[in-house]
């Protein structure tokens, strides 16, 4: 955890994690970068159009026996629409990301060990296309979905800097048992993610965002949250 | 659309889900009800659809026509299962023969479901979002195992109109196939590029109709039953049989125990012993129902080592319609290595069946024979009876008896049938419905394939 001010406006800044090494200043949207205890303003973050979601920084939650609170997220864009990945820090100091897209919850983790067809094709900038195999993890994923995709906006505490306009390539994997991944390209780098789609229920969100006439959630509403 | 900072310091009174946009195109009114996943609006003041990924509406189809309503308005909120639902979107499909309503529902923490209307009844759907096992041509979601239906058709868009999170296209064509479960249909929807599985379940008649304030629908007999519509006769058929079941058994029970022929006369005659046939008429024999069976019955209690040849002819008084009938009557006995030994029918009975109604006399021709027993008779010596010590007989007195039968087994079979009838009626009911379920589309379209 470090305390400090942006080093544009003067607002307080609070990173919590040494791997989240980006914090977008909350009042003047400079995207600010930490190496050890020297900050770097690397540029203004868009804004993130408002949206309908129920997610907002500082909804909490948990995965089986880790808590997680929301601590950032990225927009991003392509041709036919938009989804968001929201920023999970985990009590054990790990991280994750919960991709909302079409009304719908993934919780995804970063994985180290990926291989096969779709990372090489990727890393040299190819043409990944659905029915493509990735081993993620041991097991073997099947493209259904991929794009090109650019950041609309971002905020809060992120593991890199996520400029407006920065162009990428994300790739969208299922496996027959419901589990759900995620390849994404940018510059030249290759990362996957893996996980599965949730509800709210299932990862008992709450400081949810309100909506005027909508009811929270059953489970939370039973919990007087 | 502010400069306050979107953080946690954020009012907690609650955002309207709903913004509110002129169309680039006609100028007129329109809510956008879920920005930031809305990616397709189409106007509902002129039909142009716009682009709603942009901050600013990009008109992509400009359109200028008027367009109808749909049933249950856009921006209408109902509860189903517990659950609050905004519709956003309404589109009408068509497989080609049978067109059918879809309404795009929206809600910020339960994402997206689907009402589907047929036109009678009312499914709510929503994206799985896993892949169905297969199971023996059979798909399985979470334990519950679908059947095949039909085979897999073309569904294309005819009407659209309101907001959606995909690009939508009057035109737009998909491949889809059903699957059904009772109350449950799982459809696979393909465009080539991607295939998507939706699970709708049948809602109850009234609950979509009272949800969303529209007039509720009634159920129409002839209606062609949904492949995941159970049957409705299901349970009456099973109580209606083990009903049946139970009474068919009582009246089976007291028609065995119960007497089930009628005598109508008894007489006894004297058959003498003579090669000549003795003729009797006995009678009258009243049949009072219009198809009975009849039984004579020949005792001859004095028989012993001879028999008895009996015709029998049943004569209608009035027409002389006649039925004949014979019967033997003996009883043998004797003597040999293995010790006493006795044998024969002495009792024989014969039936006439289905004798219509008349008034009958019964011709009897009888003749009695002696019998030697060769093995028994010594060289020389011939006995004309078995047993030495029995006087000869003369004559062999007979009773006759005469019974009518059927009344009361025709009264047994009337009512077996009736029981069986509501069973019965209810199973073709349930075959019907099954037929028709699992039929559709209907078979008796002479130009169904194009």
């Amino acid at each position: 955890m470090l305390e400090t001010n942006c080093p544009n406006c003067g607002a307080p800044l609070r990173f919590r994690s040494a791997d989240l090494a980006v914090k977008v200043c909350d009042y003047c949207r400079s995207t600010v970068v930490r190496t050890g205890d020297t900050l770097e303003l690397v540029g203004t973050a868009a804004e993130v159009p408002d949206d309908v979601s129920p997610l907002q920084i500082g909804v909490r939650g948990r995965d089986g026996s880790h808590r997680f609170e929301l601590v950032g997220r990225v927009r991003w864009r392509w041709d036919d629409g938009g989804w968001s990945e929201w920023l999970m820090l985990f009590d054990d100091g790990s991280h994750g990301w919960l991709g909302e897209s079409m009304g719908r919850f993934m919780l995804l983790r970063p994985e180290k060990a990926v291989s096969g067809e779709v990372p090489a094709t990727m890393a040299r900038g190819g043409q990944v296309s659905p029915g493509m195999i990735a081993i993620i993890a041991g097991e073997e994923y099947a493209v259904s979905d991929a794009r090109a995709v650019t950041v609309a906006g971002s905020e809060g505490e992120l593991p890199s800097p996520a400029s407006i306009g920065t162009q990428g390539f994300s790739v969208d994997l299922n496996r027959p048992d419901g589990r759900t991944a995620s390849i994404q390209a940018e510059g030249g780098t290759v990362e996957a993610y893996a996980g599965r789609y949730v509800t709210l229920a299932d990862i008992g969100a709450t400081g949810l965002r309100e909506f005027e006439g909508w009811p929270m959630p059953r489970y939370v509403a039973g919990h007087g949250a | 659309m502010s400069t306050v900072p979107r953080t946690r310091t954020r009012p907690l009174q609650g955002a309207s889900t709903v913004k509110t946009l002129n169309c680039p195109n006609c100028g007129g009114t329109i809510a956008l009800r879920a920005a930031g996943t809305t990616v397709s609006l189409v106007c509902e003041h002129c039909g142009s659809t716009l682009d709603a990924t942009q901050p600013e509406l990009r008109v992509i189809v400009e359109a200028n026509r008027a367009l109808h309503r749909p049933l249950i308005p856009l921006g209408s909120r109902g509860e189903l299962d517990g659950v609050t639902w905004e519709v956003t979107g309404y589109l009408e499909r068509t497989d080609g023969e049978e067109p059918w309503s879809e309404y795009l529902l929206f809600n910020p923490y339960e994402g997206y479901a689907f009402l589907i209307d047929d036109g009678d009844r009312f499914s709510l759907g929503r994206l799985l979002d896993r892949v169905p096992g297969w199971d023996d041509n059979a798909l399985s979601v979470g334990g519950q195992v679908f059947e095949p239906t039909w085979p897999t058709y073309e569904a294309r868009v005819t009407f659209v109109v309101g907001e959606f999170y995909w690009r939508v296209k009057v035109g737009e064509r998909v491949q889809v196939t059903d699957y059904a479960a009772p109350n449950l249909m799982l459809s696979a929807e393909e465009n080539g590029a991607e295939r998507s599985w939706t699970r709708s379940k049948l809602l109850a008649r009234g609950t979509a109709e009272a949800a969303f304030r529209i007039p509720a629908r009634q159920a129409s007999w002839d209606s062609t039953p949904r492949a995941d519509e159970p049957s409705p006769y299901r349970r009456n058929l099973r109580e209606a049989l083990v009903i049946a079941a139970l009474a068919a058994a009582v009246l089976l029970f007291l028609g065995i125990t119960a007497p089930s022929n009628r005598l109508v006369l008894t007489r006894q005659i004297d058959v003498p012993f003579d090669e000549k046939s003795h003729n009797v008429v006995i009678g009258p024999v009243d049949l009072p129902s219009a198809r009975q069976s009849v039984h004579v019955r020949a005792r001859v209690d004095t028989l012993n080592n001879s028999w008895l040849d009996i015709d029998y002819s049943l004569v209608e008084r009035r027409t002389q319609q006649s039925y004949a009938g014979y019967a033997t009557a003996e009883r043998y006995s004797g003597r040999d290595s293995d010790g006493a030994w006795s044998e024969g029918d002495n009792d024989p009975g014969v039936r006439f069946s289905s004798i219509p109604r008349g008034t009958y006399d019964l011709v009897i021709d009888g003749a009695a024979h002696r019998w030697v027993d060769p093995k028994a008779a010594p060289a020389g010596f011939t006995p004309i009876f078995g047993s030495a010590d029995l006087p000869p007989q003369d004559m062999v007195p007979v009773t006759v008896e005469v019974r009518r039968g059927g009344g009361t087994g025709g009264l047994l079979f009337l009512f077996l049938v009736l029981i069986a009838a509501w069973p019965l009626i209810l199973w073709f009911k349930h075959a019907h419905h099954e037929a028709r379920r699992r039929g559709w589309p209907q078979s008796d379209d002479e130009d169904g394939d194009e």
